[in-house]
């Protein structure tokens, strides 16, 4: 072990970081199963600690040392960034000027892409226009500040109006890109979009499944509040809507912590039970009152 | 009350034998009153009559009855006898006959009155039948007490009145709207429901594998003692929950109710995985649990996933309100 011992040059060196990475790494590794060298890399620490500090004001302004580099490298760096790019782009022109072959493709260039832009304004909308969507729920504004045009395909040609009448909702979160107002195809009344969105967005507030229960329920309560006075007894009466306030009290605390926590697995299984608890509850009414109706 | 309620389960020393079977005394939680059903138009001026048919030895037997005390038994002979105190006058219908000319599914009829004067439905102070132990039973009742002995299959509607069902071989169906059920020594698929009642159950087990057991009440509490179903589904909205038995290895069992306690008193070597929901309230176990996951914090629902002994079952316990308890038998 004695004669792979670190140096102190070596334990120096590493206290200075100057050490690749790999022989950084093999000087920690003997330091920590060498007590010999974990003493001698002590000492050059404690010398370091009263050398380095007194010596701080000296190295920083009289030696050209590598941190010296690796600032004035930064500083370079963080000017270069700080450079307008137009300034930047006029240098590469500049260069590219000077050839003279390259002067005269960018001419070329130039004189057909102006000829290109001209001539596609000329032309009617066509079907290369590019789909954004946007959301539904934004459509008033929109509507509000420029006449939004529906896209219902990309075939040119198809009447738009014929065919906003019987496009799909879906249609409407469509626009174009570049808008060209047109008389034939503007539509100032977007209103049935947002009412239409209105219960999307009601249904998307429930959980998966859970707007099935919520309609069941309302089919059974309608019927049930019809027919418990006659199916039930005051006595019952009294049992069953203690049972549903106990139900419909399990689901409104459930209901906020779902929405309080969405990912609460365990607030969700106690909220569909409850679901199912109320419907078992009305169900018993409805079914009371068809075996009451078979005895006769 | 649920110690009141295992109290009132008091198994008789010495009871042996389907007809010496344990008593149970249905304990009532709810106010009197919430159990009373509705009264039928009061029949009177009964008569108190007996007759006898003779059947093939499964037959079916469907009745309708609107008022009384009920006491059906099974007995080894291929007859039904039916015995009405003061009551309708009543006779038989064959719907159905066998391969050796004998009745196979029957149906009763009555006078109700002039206007009516026959009917599906009889009545009368006590109505007591004799079947064939094979036989299945098929009861719809409006107020009735009803007590089914020693069958093959018990199916059983009523509006109002207690129903008792014990010695049943191949499965019991109760379906009661204001009154307590008791089964005993029932074998089979069970499925048992009222509204407002208690429902208890003692030795209770399938007849075939994947026969499964459920229990539910609206307003009452559910007692159950030795059901050796792998698949047990209880669930009470406003009452306690006790279990009293064994866990089996691959059984399913779901205990849960909305508003009350749930206790169960489980063997110390029970094998099982325990997940339990609770919401105000607290959970306690006296067999040894290592909890394997636990979300205790503040909020409505608290869940406590442990594992006793190898897991090999899977218990589901949920309140919202009450506690949850296990312990050792």
């Amino acid at each position: 072990m004695k004669e792979h011992c670190l140096d102190i040059g070596s334990i120096q060196a590493f206290l200075d970081g100057e050490l690749a990475h790999s022989e950084s790494a093999r000087v920690s590794g003997h330091i920590a199963m060498c007590d010999g060298c974990a003493v001698m890399l002590a000492e050059a620490e404690n010398e370091s600690a009263i050398v380095f500090p007194a010596l701080e004001r000296e190295f920083n302004s009289l030696v050209p040392t590598q941190r010296l580099w690796t600032r004035i490298n930064d500083s370079i760096t963080v000017e270069r960034d700080a450079q307008p790019i137009w300034r930047k782009a006029w240098a590469y022109v500049s260069i590219a000027l000077a050839n003279p072959s390259l002067t005269a493709a960018a001419s070329i260039l130039l004189v057909v892409g102006i000829g290109v832009v001209v001539w596609t304004n000329q032309e009617p909308v066509g079907n290369d226009i590019a789909l954004v969507s946007r959301p539904a729920a934004s459509a008033p504004a929109t509507a509000a500040k420029q006449p939004p045009r529906q896209i219902e395909s990309a075939d040119a040609g198809v009447d738009s109006d014929a065919a906003a009448a019987s496009a799909p909702r879906q249609a409407l979160n469509y626009q174009r890109a570049s808008y060209q107002p047109t008389r034939s195809r503007e539509r100032t009344d977007l209103s049935p979009v947002s009412s239409d969105a209105r219960p999307a967005a009601e249904a998307s507030s429930y959980m998966p499944g859970e707007d099935i229960y919520v309609k069941t329920i309302a089919n059974l309560a309608k019927n049930v509040d019809e027919t418990k006075d006659i199916v039930m007894r005051p006595a019952q009466r009294i049992a069953y809507e203690r049972d549903m306030a106990v139900v419909n009290d399990a689901i409104s605390k459930m209901q906020k912590e779902v929405k309080r926590n969405p990912r609460n697995e365990s607030a969700k299984q106690v909220l569909y039970s409850s679901y199912q608890n109320k419907i078992d509850l009305l169900n018993s009414v409805s079914q009371k009152e068809e075996l009451m109706a078979s005895i006769r | 009350m649920i110690a009141a309620a295992f109290a009132a389960l008091a198994v008789p020393a010495g009871a042996q034998g389907p007809w010496t079977a344990p008593i149970i005394r249905p304990v009532v939680i709810a106010p009197p009153d919430v159990h009373a059903a509705p009264p039928p138009p009061l029949l009177t001026d009964g008569h108190t009559s007996e007759r006898a048919i003779a059947v093939d030895p499964n037959v079916n037997l469907s009745i309708c009855v609107t008022q009384g005390s009920l006491k059906i038994n099974g007995w080894n002979r291929k007859e039904v006898r039916v015995f009405v105190k003061d009551g309708a006058k009543f006779g038989f219908k064959v719907l159905e006959k066998g391969k050796q000319n004998d009745p196979v599914w029957i149906t009763m009829t009555s006078a109700a009155s002039k206007a009516n004067p026959t009917t599906e439905c009889i009545w009368g102070d006590e109505i007591e039948m004799d079947v064939p132990v094979n036989a299945t039973i098929n009861i719809k009742g409006r107020q009735t007490k009803t007590v089914i002995d020693t069958v093959r299959k018990a199916n059983v509607k009523t509006i109002g009145g207690d129903v008792s069902i014990r010695n049943v071989s191949e499965g019991v169906l109760a379906v009661v709207y204001v009154g307590d059920v008791t089964v005993e020594g029932a074998k089979g698929g069970i499925s048992l429901e009222t509204t407002t009642g208690n429902i208890l159950v003692f030795e209770a087990g399938p007849s075939e594998i994947g026969d499964t057991f459920k229990a539910k009440t609206s307003s009452g509490m559910i007692s159950l003692q030795k059901v050796e179903h792998r698949q047990i589904e209880v669930g009470s909205i406003s009452g306690s929950i006790a279990y009293d038995g064994r866990i089996l290895n691959g059984g399913a069992y779901s205990l849960s109710t909305s508003n009350g306690s749930i206790r169960m008193s489980l063997p110390a070597e029970t094998s099982c995985n325990v997940i339990a929901w609770y919401g105000f309230g607290s959970f306690d176990t006296e067999v040894p649990m290592k909890i394997l996951t636990e979300n205790i914090s503040e909020g409505p629902v608290k869940r406590i996933h442990g594992l006793m002994g190898a897991g090999d079952a899977t218990v589901k316990l949920t309140t919202n309100n009450g506690s949850i308890a296990i312990v050792k038998q």
